[in-house]
Order: C-alpha cells, then structure tokens, then sequence
C-alpha cells in the first residue's frame, strides 16, 4: 500500500476496530483491579472462551452470530461469578501471591479445557462467520465492512452503558465507592464481596464479548487470548490503574497506535507496540493518564 | 446504671492484630442520649476499640451488644445498617468523589429519597463551608474541611450512634474548635456519642462520662468533670503538675 489518503483512513479505521476490542478488554480488566486490587492474568483465556462458546451456540442452534454473543456473554460472566466466589474470595486477606497462583492456573485449566473441545472441531484456527462477511458500505475513500460498524455499534454502546451506570447510577457509585476506599464503602454499609463478585462478572463478561468481536474479525485459537490480555493490560497501565475512562481512552489510543505503527513498520512490530508503550508509560507517566478509581 | 437503657454494651472485649494483642478486656456502656469519651495516649487502643465495635476488626474474645442484639462477628456493612455509624481516624473519605457524592454514599441506608434530601440540608446547615465546596472532589479539600465531610457523611444515615476517632488530629486550633462546636451541638439535642480523643481536655468537656483507656485496659471511669479533677488524669494527660 502506498501513503495515499485512502489507505491511511483505512488504516485509521482497523485502528478504532481493534481499539473498540481493546476497549472492552481492558474495560474489564480495570474494573475488576479497580475493585478487588487483583490482576487476573486469564482474563485472556475468558475472552477466548467467549468467542468459542459464540460459534457454538450459532453453529448449534443457527442464529445470527451477533444474537449468540448474548448467550456466550452471559455464560461467560457467570463463570467468572463461580471464578470470584469458589477461588478469588477464598484468598481474600492471604499473600497476594495465592492471587497470583490462582490466576496463572486458570489460564492453564480455562485454555487446555477449552482446546479439548475445541481441537476436534477446528484443528488450529476458526474464525466466526457473520452472514455480512462479503458486505460493505462505499464511503467514498474507503469501504467499509458491516462487520466494522456492528462491531463498533455493539461495543460502543456496552461501554457508554457501562460508563451510564458507573456514573450516574446509585450501584454504580457503590462501585466507584469500593474501588477509591474499601473499608469507608464498608461503613457506608456497602457489602463490598458483593461488589467483588458483581464486577469480577461483569469483567468477565466484557471479557467474552471481546473475545466474541475479535473472532469476527481475527481468526483465533484457544490460546490467541495471551497477546491481546497483555495489551490490555498495557493500557490499563496507560489509562491509570482502576480507571475505566482510562481504559476506554488507552484502548482506542492503543489501537490506533498499533494499526499505524504496524502499518508503517511492518506486521512483526504489531506485538512489540505494547511493551514499547508500556516502557514508555512506566518511565514517563507511572501513574497512567488518570489516577486510579476514578 | 440500669441494663436495659444501653445503646450499645461492650463487655470484655479483647482484640488484637495477628499475635499483638491490643485490648485486654475492654468493658463500657453507653445509653441512649449520652456523650461517652474514651480517651488515653497514643497507643492506648483507642482506635482499635472503634474499629472492632463497627466491624472492621474482628474480636478475639468479648463481645459488643447494640440495641439488645449481639452484634458476634458480623460485618461491617451489616453492623453499619444497623445504625452504628463510625467517622474513622484519617477520614476514610472517597477522595475522587465530589463532596455531594461522598454524603449520598453516608445516605444510602436512609430507606426514603426525601430523608436523604433532608439529611443533605440537615448536614450543609451543620456544615455551611461543605455546601460551597459541593461540587469539589474530596482529595482538594482542606484537612478540617475533610474532617467536616467525615462526619457530615457519617450523619447522612441518622445512626442512632455515632463513634468519631480522633476529630481534632491534624488540624488547627481554630478548626477543633468550631469541630467540637458542632458535636456539642449534636450532644445537646440528644444524638448519642462516643468520641475517642488524644485531647484529653476537648474531650472530657463535651462528654458526659469518660473512660480511660491505658495500654488496651479501662482505668478510670468517671463523668468528665471528675475525671477533669483526678489526680492523675491531671498529671498524665492535662500536663498540670500536682503541688
């Protein structure tokens, strides 16, 4: 491709496409650290069942791919309900590093259960197959997939739904409350465990959702959730630990970043983009572009 | 004193951090309408006795009974909706939350939407500098500004006791005072205190009884007047030398 107008708006499309997936992801990180200071290192393998569970229940029951998200999503955030009350909320008060543990076993249990089922059906690689795949709108410049403005349309309205009950709800100020200051969100008389195990779902089900989107538009195998976990927590360093403004702008800015950097120094530099930026970030800005718990 | 007027019944409450015990049978009472101080030095276990009532610090042994209820192990949010409100030592507030948004959160126990909008003027008039300053997040506040959002957030649920850790630490004179103002105020018309204080002499001035507390024991109890007057009370923490 050549440095015309027209391919670099497309890049700058694919850019706001993955971004919006990293949104997602890092969204549900960031909640999750926000409220229970815990990084769950298999947020990646969550998001990978989300997009296997996805072909699934299309393949089985027929419906559109985008309707079968629904399901996927919801099972997947029960998961991680069963994941916070029956592993992370026993640990609470004991040595971080039983989180640690905990959470590096899950990737291996939550990625070879998956490629046991997986494996037979689609060896290596699947990819979910929207009944829009050959469509596009002419924008002129550019076309445009259906699958892009879907994609970007469901993941967007999540997120401004997210940020409407975080924001401007009463549960989503106990949220804020037991993210900025636990014990004060107790004597509030918030039951914070139940914050815990509400966001810990939550977080999970973005996590699927991603997972879902990213199927869409990447082919992807029971272990493809490791890299695109890493950038997310890339970003959610970027965006300020706990913060999901920060996580919504570091996801986008992420995405853009990667597309252009990809395009301009080729597809072996597209992984090494994060952990430039987050050495970057580590030495510049600790902190993240917004403080934590905001 | 009889029994069943207590509030709230602490009866041989021992508590601890890990293998350090800090309370060593802490006993005390405290009825309805009554201002209680506990007050003693630095280390003392002041803190950990308010922690332990509101649920933050399980006991080892003892118990806290509120409202005829033993109150055992539960936690703290449980113990908050009964109406035992706790403003704790550092404030505790939600510091990138405005100062509105931090006493709605003092006010989500109120069972009515018209209590909390009462409350809200209640505590701003209690309060006039935390109305201006509304729309401020918390972290940008003063430190007695902070003090007063503390306890203006504890107020917002109508506890039916209110335990303050420490209000004047860190703050200057003139804040203390219009601070304790404001708790005598609250005395006076019958809300029902117990305040933990370093300043021996603020304290035992708004309270109607004292408790001493040394290294995790009671030592002395007494209405704050007595205690004003004791000996020793003089020596250890009023600085006046006896002679």
């Amino acid at each position: 491709m050549g440095l015309d107008a027209a391919s670099l708006l497309q890049v700058l499309v694919w850019g706001l496409v993955v971004g919006s997936i990293y949104v997602l992801l890092a969204t549900g990180l960031t909640l999750i650290f926000g409220v229970m200071k815990l990084v769950n290192f298999a947020h990646g393998e969550l998001m990978m069942w989300g997009a296997f569970l996805t072909i699934l229940i299309a393949q089985s029951t027929g419906v559109n791919p985008y309707v079968a998200m629904i399901g996927s999503t919801a099972a997947v955030g029960l998961l991680g309900v069963a994941i916070e009350r029956l592993g992370f909320r026993p640990l609470r008060g004991t040595a971080k590093i039983n989180e640690i543990f905990l959470s590096i076993a899950l990737i291996l249990v939550l990625q070879n259960a998956l490629a046991r089922f997986f494996v037979p059906y689609f060896r290596e690689n699947a990819q979910i197959r929207t009944p829009y795949a050959t469509e596009y709108f002419s924008l002129g410049l550019v076309n445009l997939r259906y699958d892009f403005v879907i994609l970007l349309a469901v993941a967007w309205a999540i997120t401004f739904g997210l940020w409407f009950v975080l924001f401007h709800t009463a549960p989503g100020r106990d949220v804020r409350a037991t993210s900025q200051n636990r014990a004060a969100a107790l004597l509030m008389g918030i039951d914070v465990r139940r914050i815990d195990m509400l966001c810990f779902g939550i977080g999970s089900a973005l996590a699927a959702l991603a997972g879902s989107l990213y199927g869409v538009v990447n082919p992807f195998s029971p272990y493809a959730g490791t890299i695109p976990a890493i950038k997310a927590f890339a970003v959610i360093i970027l965006g300020g630990l706990g913060s999901v403004p920060g996580a919504v702008l570091g996801g986008l800015l992420y995405g853009v970043v990667e597309s252009f950097g990809t395009f301009f120094l080729g597809g072996s530099w597209r992984d090494a983009i994060a952990f430039v930026l987050l050495i970057v970030v580590l030495m510049v800005r600790p902190q993240g572009i917004f403080r934590e718990g905001a | 004193m009889p029994r069943g007027l207590d509030l709230l019944a602490v009866d041989d409450l021992q508590v601890g951090y890990g293998k350090i015990q800090v309370l060593w049978g802490v006993s005390l009472r405290l009825a309805a309408g009554e201002t209680v101080a506990v007050v003693g030095s630095n280390g003392a276990g002041k803190t950990t006795l308010l922690r332990s009532i509101a649920g933050l610090l399980p006991p080892v042994a003892g118990r806290v009974v509120f409202r005829d209820r033993v109150l055992g192990r539960l936690p703290a949010h449980e113990i908050a909706r009964r109406g035992l409100a706790l403003v704790p030592e550092g404030r505790e507030l939600f510091p990138w939350m405005s100062v509105h948004e931090n006493l709605l959160l003092g006010g989500r126990l109120c069972a009515e939407r018209l209590r909390v909008a009462e409350n809200l003027e209640w505590v701003y008039g209690l309060f006039p500098v935390l109305r201006e300053r509304r729309r401020q997040s918390a972290s940008t506040l003063s430190g007695g500004e902070q003090q007063m959002l503390a306890i203006a957030r504890a107020l917002m649920s109508n506890p039916s006791v209110l335990m303050l850790d420490e209000p004047s630490t860190g703050l200057s004179p003139r804040v203390v005072e219009s601070i304790f103002e404001v708790i005598a105020g609250l005395a006076q018309r019958g809300a029902t205190i117990l305040l933990v204080e370093q300043n021996v002499y603020l304290a035992l001035a708004v309270a109607d009884r004292a408790y001493v507390l040394e290294r995790g024991r009671l030592t002395l109890e007494g209405t704050g007047q007595e205690l004003i007057e004791h000996a020793a009370v003089r020596q250890a923490y009023l600085g006046v030398a006896e002679g």
